[in-house]
């Protein structure tokens, strides 16, 4: 009698999860991203972006919640590439460990930026 | 140090073909993208944070050697898109698509869908960098 059938129901670790959720976040970025591309750079411009316009844009709750899925996913999705990245070139775990918690918290401060600006809104100087 | 050196020498000595052109690609556009993007959304944040100096911030972004750099950031983010979804669609829903001829003639597709959809765009952009910085 073997004790070890437990060993079969292998919980997916770390790697396995963010493996996959970069396949699936990015999947959800290609509308998300090519949409505010398509209209900010493409169709409005550079020209015509200013405060107003921001403010304009911030009115509209729909948006505020586009660009915080936005937020959420872009730049999650990058940060854990970026330590992708850096993983192909950093052989040890224990180096590695240090620079995943460098760029969690550089994924969280700058994060947390972008959220409190886009609750706090628009404001004139 | 080391590894980063090694994979300069082989990349140097290995003969480019499609696989590991897209996967430079697919990460110089990913790491540009991101480079962009964190100071994107540290200069959206001065709206709320010091509204005085996003004029200042827009600015720089209207000066055309980052007009360029804009072109190429919307090249960028199409690219990775379109060859993100080709990896994220044969990883997760169709995994025979990694056979090689497939998987090199879909890196092939993949690029020239990016080049076509971002010819209208570049277009576009390129015209308004000529009316706003050159008085066209």
């Amino acid at each position: 009698m073997t004790s070890r059938s437990s060993q079969v129901q292998i919980k997916p670790n770390y790697e396995q999860v963010a493996w996959k959720w970069m396949r699936y976040s990015g999947l959800l970025l290609i509308p998300l991203a090519w949409f505010h591309v398509l209209i900010q750079d493409v169709l409005v411009g550079v020209h015509q972006i200013d405060l107003d316009y921001v403010a304009m844009r911030w009115a509209s709750l729909a948006w505020r919640v586009y660009d915080f899925l936005l937020l959420a996913f872009a730049f999650a999705h990058g940060v854990n590439g970026l330590r992708q990245v850096i993983h192909d070139y950093v052989p040890k775990e224990e180096t590695m460990r240090k620079i995943s918690w460098w760029l969690f918290g550089f994924w969280l401060v700058i994060s947390t930026i972008g959220a409190i600006a886009l609750i706090g809104g628009g404001r004139q100087p | 140090m080391d590894s980063i050196k090694s994979t300069l020498n082989g990349f140097v000595r290995y003969r480019l073909n499609t696989g590991n052109l897209s996967f430079v690609m697919h990460r110089l556009t990913g790491l540009g993208t991101l480079l962009f993007l964190t100071i994107h959304i540290l200069d959206t944040s001065t709206v709320y944070f010091f509204p005085s100096l996003y004029a200042h911030a827009i600015d720089i972004y209207r000066a055309t050697p980052f007009m360029l750099l804009e072109i190429v950031l919307v090249f960028a983010v199409i690219y990775h898109g379109i060859n993100g979804a080709r990896i994220a669609i044969f990883d997760l829903f169709a995994p025979a698509g990694w056979r090689a001829g497939m998987e090199a003639r879909t890196a092939i597709i993949s690029l020239t869908a990016a080049i076509i959809l971002w010819l209208p765009a570049a277009y576009l952009m390129g015209r308004s960098m000529l009316i706003h910085n050159f008085g066209f």
